[in-house]
Order: C-alpha cells, then structure tokens, then sequence
C-alpha cells in the first residue's frame, strides 16, 4: 500500500505526459508514413497489402508510443533530444520482430529459416530505422519552435499589460496632481495672511497663482524652457516657505546658458515637491533643498535638487511620481534623458536630471506660453 | 471652576496666529497657555502645563496630532484642526473628537467653541471607544502616507558608483549576478559592485518581478527579452537593455515553465 501511494504521485504525472504528447496530429502523420512505408515495399513482400500495412502500423504506433516515453524520461548526463531518437532506433527493430510474432507462431527459429521472413525483417527494419530517426527529429524541432513562440507570446502579453499600466499612470497623475491638502492648507495660510493685513498677501497669492496655473492638469504638456521650470519651482517653494519659514530654506543657481534650454514641464518641480513632502516635512528641524545645474564632461548638462532630509529608505516604494518622471525623460530627451538618484552628504537624497545638451531656443527667456 | 486653558499645535506658525486670533474674539477668556510645532513638542507642553483643552493639527513632522492625542488620552477636550476633512469626520462621527477643517470660517470655529464651554462646564465621559477611533485614524494616516502594509521589498539598491552612492530602483535593474566576494548589478547604462550576497538578495527582492535563474544569478523577469531553451534541460536568457546573456540551470528552469 505505501509504496503504490508512494509511487503514484510520480506515475500519474509520467503518464498523463506520454499520453500528452500523443497528439492526434502525430499519429495522423504515423499512420499516413506507415501507409506509404506498406506501399513501397509491397511489391518486394509475399504477404498481402493488409498484412503489411497490419506490421507497419503496429510499428509506428509502438514507435510513437516509445518516442513520448523517452520524452519523460530525463536522465543525467544524455540530452532528452538524443534519448529520444535513440530510444526510437533501439525500439526499431524490437518493434519489427513484434509484429512479425503473429505470423510465426512466437516462435524466433520459424522466423531466421524462412529466408523470405528474414528478408521482409531486415527491408522493415532498415525502412524504419531510416524514417524512424527522421520522423523524431523532425516533431523535436516543431516542439521547440512551438515553446519558442508560446514564449514570444507570453513576452508580448506582458508587454501590454506593462503598457497599459504606464498609461493608467499617466492618467492617475493627471487627476492628482495638485493634492488638496497642499491646496487647502495654503489657502489657510493665505486667508491668515489676508486676515491679518500683511502686505506678504499680495506677492503670496502671486506664487499660488503661478503654481495653480502650472500645475493644472494638462493633457499635452508643450515644450518649455528651464528658466519656465525654474520660476515655477520658485514660486512653489516661496509658498512652502511662507508656511514653513523656520522649517525650508532653499537656493536656486542655474546658469543663464543652461537656463534658456528647452526643457520637459513638471519635471524639476515633480523632484521639489518630492524633496519637500519625503525630505524636508517628516522632519521637525526641516531642512534645506538646493537647486543646480551644470556642464558635464561628456556634453551632457545636469539638473541638481539636493535635499537635506533623511534620505531614502531602501524599502520605501518609489512614487508614481518619479516613475513617471523617468518614461516622461525618455520621451522627451530620448534615451540620454535619465533621472539620477544619489545619496547626498551628510544625509538626505540628490535627485538628478540628466539629458543631451540640444541646441538652446534662440528667443531669450519668454514668459510662460499663454494658452487659450 | 478652573480657569478654560488652551494647547494650540501646528507646524505653520501662520496657522497657529490664525487659531489663535480667533480664539481670541469668540472666546476671551480662554488662555492659550502653550504653542506647540510638533506632536513631540505638543506632549511635553500638555505634561508641563496641563490645559483643559488641546487643538492639534492632524499632519505634523515627528510625531503627529494622532499620536499627541493618543499621549494626552482623556485628560484634555481635543479638537482635531485639518485639512483632510476625512479623518476627522470619522472621528467626529463617534462623538469622541471634535474637529475644524482648514482653511475654516469663524462660525465653524464658534459653533466648537460653544460645544468646549458647555463640555468644560459640566464634564462628561468620553465613549468608551475613544482610544478605538484614535487607533483606527492614526492606521489610516500611515496608510496615506505610503507606508503600506504588509512584506516590504527592497525597491533601492545602494551602490557607489565613481565618488558618489547611486539609488537604483529596482525595477531598473536587469539582473544581479554573484562575482567573487561581491554582487554585480546591471542596469541600462551602468553596473556597480554591491556587498549584499545573491541568497540575501533573494530574500529580499520581489519574488513577483525577480527570479533567481542560476545559483549565481537574479534576473528582472520584466527586462527580459527572450529566452531560448536548450537541449538538455538548460535555458539562456537574453535581456530588452543589456548584451549579456544569462544561463538559467536546471533546477531553476521551472521560472520559465508558465510563460
């Protein structure tokens, strides 16, 4: 009993493969072969046609059978390919003298007297083991030219799920991407502002207004500038300095030559507004963010957000923000267009824009393109 | 009676002059003893001064106004000031807390101000589920702020590369393969000698998106581009960004099984 439960499990399987790979196309092809295999050599045989094609189909199914044994069969040291067909070769002629055992009676000697017999023995043999190996390659090659292509489709299923996830990205940071609780507590501040008299309102409400007008959800966001960028990014952290003012400082440096180059909207203050919420604000000392930019050796020009904050944790999930920030980098730079992420010294994160230094627009530094 | 005392918390100094302002006319005689700009701050200041009355911002560095209102527990009246009106309906919803969203008008402010007083004048007892509700608002607060439950994967790799420490994210990342005493990773563009061994790594990565293909080698089952199986149970793996081709053994073939 134990041992017929110990074996089943590894049986059932073996089994249910050999009969797997038995397909009704495979032993279409074998009886369709064993039929003109019969024909061939039924003019050089005695017996009648029947007989022949009796043996010959008997052989290729036996044959079959063997070649999806061998298939299951994995052993250490031989490829399962070359089993395969040498367990088809090995098979051949043990098949033949099977299908001959009817016609003498079981017994070997009826068979070597008869010279006829031992004709007919050695014509089968031979035809088989010609076609035999053939015929076994042959399936081998298909097999694997059909896992290859389950594996491309596999790839390609895959492929468009990943797409259609970075959409549904793209989608989500559109609907989100002025938080609310940024929005509200601002107004509080401004409100208290206003409340109070201070004459900090006015230019206050200026920055929310460039903010608000930037960050707007756009579908098709046009090319700008970096100076555009810049502006934008010093208008959100003048907002985040009147609410923090003993929490935030900050520094600007940006080139001019560097400045008045095209770049991709939302992608400095994306790495800001990051800075602000994992850097400086979980902290009670807050801290500062520095903004940079300079040549590189290679050519290419680099954009700097340091922040002083606690840096990051390696298990914390990277947002929705910054993977998007990367495809939206590729796709408006090309592939030289990355985002860098560095430790920076002593503690905290330096998120790092690098793209191809294009030729810079010749206009000087316009206003922010007004839309309709 | 004692005289009414009040704890006002915020890290905007803004906000904090605007509560206070408006305490100020509706409710004179209240006296705001402590200004606190953090949860830590907001705790030591109640232990120091004892107010009968704590207003604690929910979103503060630090500790938050959830944890400061957990310290104080049932020895002040609490009022939640916020701009996520979410929590702080919940907690209102119960009876426990009271709450005043950001930015708020000075009728909203009044009609709380009329509910201390009257609380303050005749004490009742808290619900018995207020530790319950603070517990459940202080969950959901984490889970905003992304710290997800459940197992955490690593997502960054720390590796120096020339005179600088590079995060990678993870999902940059091709494959990791062991080199002598250290771990080789490769991503488009770049590769980097970490000190973290493969069997770690293994541990440690998504097994969703990472799959140990060899005794050797991780590999990033989404920067694959194909894999070509051999004869003899063995398999190579060629990637979307990167030349390198990577053997997969046979004991680790079944990654490839389902696909």
């Amino acid at each position: 009993m134990t041992s017929a439960s110990a074996h089943a499990p590894v049986l059932r399987p073996a089994l249910q493969a050999i009969v797997g790979a038995l397909t009704w196309k495979r032993a279409a092809v074998a009886a369709v072969l064993a039929l003109l295999v019969a024909a061939l050599l039924n003019p050089v045989f005695t017996v009648p046609f029947w007989v022949l094609l009796g043996r010959m189909v008997f052989i290729a199914a036996l044959l079959l059978i063997t070649f999806a044994a061998a298939g299951t069969w994995h052993p250490s040291g031989v490829a399962r390919w070359l089993a395969q067909v040498l367990a088809v070769v090995i098979a051949a002629p043990i098949a033949t003298l099977l299908a001959y055992l009817p016609s003498i009676d079981g017994n070997l000697a009826n068979l070597l007297s008869h010279e006829g017999r031992v004709m007919g023995f050695i014509y089968i043999t031979a035809t088989v083991l010609v076609i035999a190996p053939l015929l076994a390659l042959g399936a081998l090659y298909r097999e694997r030219d059909a896992q290859a292509r389950a594996a491309q489709l596999g790839f390609a299923l895959e492929k468009s799920t990943l797409e259609k996830e970075a959409l549904d990205t793209r989608l989500k940071l559109l609907q989100a991407q002025i938080e609310p609780h940024f929005l509200f507590n601002t107004l509080a501040n401004v409100q208290a502002l206003v409340e109070s008299g201070s004459p900090q309102a006015a230019p206050v409400l200026k920055s929310l207004i460039a903010y608000l007008r930037a960050a707007m959800p756009r579908l098709h966001a046009e090319a700008s500038t970096l100076a555009n960028e810049i502006a934008l990014v010093r208008s959100y952290l003048e907002l985040m300095q009147m609410r923090m003012p003993d929490r935030l400082q900050f520094s600007i440096d940006v080139p001019a030559d560097i400045a008045v180059r095209e770049f991709l909207p939302m992608s400095v203050l994306t790495l800001v507004e990051n800075a602000v919420r994992h850097g400086i604000d979980p902290g009670e000392g807050g801290g500062r963010i520095d903004i940079s930019a300079r040549h590189e050796a290679d050519g290419s020009i680099r954009v700097v957000v340091a922040d002083s904050g606690a840096g990051m944790n390696p298990s914390a999930l990277p947002g929705t923000g910054l993977t998007n920030l990367e495809s939206r980098l590729r796709g408006f730079f090309g592939a030289a267009g990355r985002l860098e992420l560095h430790e920076a010294r002593p503690h905290g994160l330096s998120a790092e824009i690098v793209f191809p230094a294009r030729p810079s627009i010749e206009a000087p530094a316009a206003p922010p393109v007004a839309r309709p | 009676m004692t005289a009414a005392t009040a704890l006002v918390a915020d890290d905007e100094p803004l906000l904090r002059e605007r509560l206070r302002a408006h305490l100020a006319r509706l409710w004179p005689e209240l006296e705001v003893v402590a200004e606190a700009r953090n949860g830590r701050e907001a705790i030591e200041l109640f232990e120091t001064h004892l107010p009968r009355i704590a207003f604690l911002d929910v979103h503060m560095p630090g500790l938050n106004g959830i944890d400061a209102a957990r310290a104080i527990a049932r020895r002040a009246e609490i009022v939640f000031v916020t701009a996520h009106e979410h929590y702080a309906a919940q907690a209102f919803e119960h009876g426990a807390i009271d709450y005043v969203v950001k930015p708020f008008e000075e009728a909203r402010l009044a009609d709380s101000v009329t509910r201390l007083k009257s609380r303050l004048a005749a004490p009742q007892a808290l619900p018995a589920d207020f530790e319950a509700v603070l517990e459940r608002l202080a969950g959901e607060l984490k889970a905003r702020g992304g710290a997800e439950p459940g197992r955490k994967y690593l997502q960054w790799i720390r590796a120096s590369v020339a005179s600088s420490v590079r995060l990678i994210p993870v999902e940059q990342i091709a494959f990791l393969r062991s080199d002598e005493k250290y771990t080789l990773v490769a991503w488009e563009g770049g590769e980097a000698l970490i000190r973290i061994s493969i069997r770690e790594l293994a541990e440690e990565l998504d097994p969703g998106t990472f799959a140990q293909i060899h005794r050797s080698v991780i590999v990033n089952l989404r920067q694959v581009a194909q894999v070509d199986r051999g004869f003899n149970d063995t398999a190579e793996v060629r990637l979307k960004n990167r030349r390198e081709v990577l053997p997969v053994s046979r004991s680790f073939l079944h990654v490839f099984r389902q696909m």
